[in-house]
């Protein structure tokens, strides 16, 4: 019953995320409107803020989603970011990019601006270390990581720690996987491949 | 007026409920034709904050006659509807007839100055469209006027209590448009209007403006061409020719050749830089432009009438340089790495370079200058923006426009006084158009 529960609540706390844009008067009502109904977990996870925290398999209602260029935030080993959908490198923009880190379209080729020239690359960076300091002011390293079996493979969650103690949710922070003196700041999450 | 849409004036339940229904449409048309008509008429005056603070200022004076403080007279044409279209006209054309005129609110009486308000406010923003909408709903206040009453045992009872009501609702209009005023005084402060300009068909980018003249390239399927849009006049067109620099009566351009500069108004050539360069800018007697070879690209700054030039930046193949600007003896330019992208400023006077803005998360790109100002594209996470700050300047920059749907980028840009130009560039579909934007 309680599970059922669990992803009923957390479809439609989904459902009402995705709906919403960051500042969406009326999405903020709606969750209020679900606290004063004692839907208090689901209010939690319809703010806007939080909504890309809520997609990891067995990972919900806890710490949020660390800035990606897609909502989720899929890393490969070094910590760069991958698309969601495929696992394919892509650049900060979320445009696909080769092994040289140069834009291309679905199938390899070279994107070309208006004037069909390629297009100029952007830059690549590591979600942790290089996205966290620069939209939230904090410094941010990767440390703990945690497993899970998802969609009949291994998925690695990865804590993204900082010693600053409030986390991207906007409350208190955990310890977490984190070496001493640092707390979950935002996670990412890693697809092994391997099958479970 | 009321008493029209009972069974008595109807003839039976089920006409009433037409009537009713057809006046709804038409006072909801009428009404929403007027905003549009209002808005159209606003695209066709100058807009931007002035006409937003003049509207505010109306707001406050209807505010202050509403609440007895002003008494003023206002704009009146106190006609009824002509009671003798129910007897010469089948019921669908007169309900119609009647919704359509008291919809439109010019041809009645208005007791309060409200409708005054959102005319100015419509002919303000100029958006007919945003305009038309607004405007159903004062049609959906005067639909329901009549059907919420025609509903009651006694309709006039329902009018009267209504009127004896009067200074109540002259209260609340009054507060209501001091609110607007306040928000409208607010909002110029962080907005900015952007129009898409209509250039025919083809795709429009790389735009550049100088004395209120416009340039930009203009894509035919593999045909290219600059064409420069004076103010007043037919607009100069040169084949083979993109990313156009302009700089009062001198044009820069890119062609097969290389960079060419002319004077627009007769064709005379001026200077020629011949290789592969591209993305020229031009503040005469400077010319920047990206020339490339096989090790990468080099911004490369020259002086037409000393022949001096240099180098300026450079990158490797991996590597972005583009779209300099040249603007009040400041060379503009953005710079793409492997891990961060910045804009750059460069005094031509000093030679004191400066970083404008620098992110490892994102891309900044073509930016554009003018003496004061600088703007720039600031695209990250799927979604872009042009961002404008003042020149020496530490505050953050200004959003003037942006593009949240991960499929339309916004591209090069240009900037004169306060209004900014950029190319909007529809990846799907290849389709590129410019946007003014004034602020």
């Amino acid at each position: 019953m309680l599970p059922d529960l669990d992803r009923a609540a957390d479809g439609l706390a989904r459902g009402l995320a995705a709906s919403m844009t960051r500042r969406s008067l009326l999405g903020r009502l709606g969750a209020w409107m679900l606290v004063a109904t004692g839907g208090a977990a689901v209010a939690a996870a319809a703010r806007p803020e939080d909504a890309r925290g809520f997609h990891f398999c067995g990972h919900i209602w806890t710490t949020g989603s660390c800035p990606s260029p897609y909502e989720l935030p899929r890393i490969d080993a070094k910590g760069y970011p991958l698309r969601p959908a495929d696992g394919r490198p892509i650049d900060n923009l979320g445009r696909l990019v080769s092994p040289a880190g140069l834009p291309v379209d679905e199938r390899g080729q070279r994107l070309l601006d208006p004037d069909g020239r390629a297009l100029d690359p952007a830059p690549r960076t590591k979600i942790c270390e290089d996205w966290v300091p620069e939209r939230f002011g904090i410094e941010a390293v990767t440390q703990g990581v945690w497993y899970r079996c998802c969609n009949r493979q291994i998925r690695k969650l990865v804590d993204c720690c900082s010693t600053h103690r409030i986390r991207v949710n906007g409350d208190r922070a955990l310890v977490g996987y984190c070496y001493r003196g640092r707390y979950v700041f935002c996670v990412m999450y890693y697809e092994t491949g391997m099958p479970c | 007026m009321i008493e029209s849409f009972t069974p008595a004036g109807c003839g039976s339940r089920r006409r009433r409920r037409l009537a009713l229904a057809l006046f709804s449409l038409g006072a909801l048309l009428s009404a929403a034709a007027l905003g549009a008509v209002l808005g159209l008429l606003g695209t066709l005056l100058p807009g931007g904050r002035a006409a937003l603070a003049a509207v505010a200022v109306l707001a406050l004076l209807a505010a202050a006659r509403e609440a007895g403080l002003l008494p003023f007279p206002l704009p009146q044409a106190r006609r009824q509807v002509p009671d003798s279209w129910r007897g010469s006209l089948p019921l669908p054309a007169w309900s119609f007839g009647y919704g359509a005129g008291l919809g439109a609110g010019i041809f009645t009486y208005q007791p309060v100055a409200t409708f005054w308000v959102a005319c100015a406010g419509a002919v303000a923003i100029g958006r007919p469209a945003v305009s038309a909408a607004c405007f159903a709903f004062y049609g959906a206040g005067r639909a329901l006027m009549a059907a919420l009453p025609s509903r009651a045992a006694s309709p006039a009872g329902v009018v009267e209590r209504l009127g004896r009501s009067t200074l109540a609702l002259r209260r609340a209009n009054a507060a209501a448009l001091t609110a607007l005023a306040g928000l409208l005084l607010l909002v110029p402060a962080g907005g900015a209007e952007a129009t898409t300009l209509s250039l025919g068909p083809g795709r429009q980018l790389d735009p550049s403006v100088s004395n209120g003249v416009l340039a930009h390239s203009q894509r035919e399927g593999t045909a290219t061409s600059v064409v420069v849009r004076p103010a007043s006049g037919e607009p100069v067109v040169f084949e083979g020719a993109e990313s156009p620099s302009l700089h009062g009566d001198l044009l820069a351009y890119a062609d097969a050749q290389g960079i060419r500069v002319v004077r627009w108004t007769t064709g005379e050539e001026i200077a020629r830089a011949p290789g592969r360069l591209s993305k020229p800018a031009l503040e005469w007697p400077y010319l920047a432009f990206v020339a490339e070879d096989s090790r990468g690209k080099r911004l490369v700054l020259s002086n037409l009438e000393t022949g001096e030039h240099g180098a300026i930046a450079s990158v490797g193949l991996r590597g972005g340089l583009g779209r300099p600007a040249l603007a009040g003896g400041r060379l503009a330019w953005h710079v793409t790495l492997a891990r961060s992208s910045s804009i750059m400023l460069l005094d031509l006077a000093s030679r004191r370079r400066t970083v404008v803005e620098r992110t490892r998360i994102g891309s900044l790109s073509h930016p554009a200058l003018s003496p004061t100002h600088i703007v720039w594209v600031d695209a990250r996470s799927g979604r872009s923006r042009v961002l404008l700050r003042e020149l020496g300047s530490s505050r953050a920059p200004r959003t003037l426009v942006e593009s949240r749907a991960r499929g339309t980028v916004l591209w090069t840009t240009a900037l004169e006084g306060s209004t900014a130009y950029v190319a909007r560039w529809q990846q799907p579909t290849g389709l590129v158009t410019l946007q003014q934007i004034r602020f």
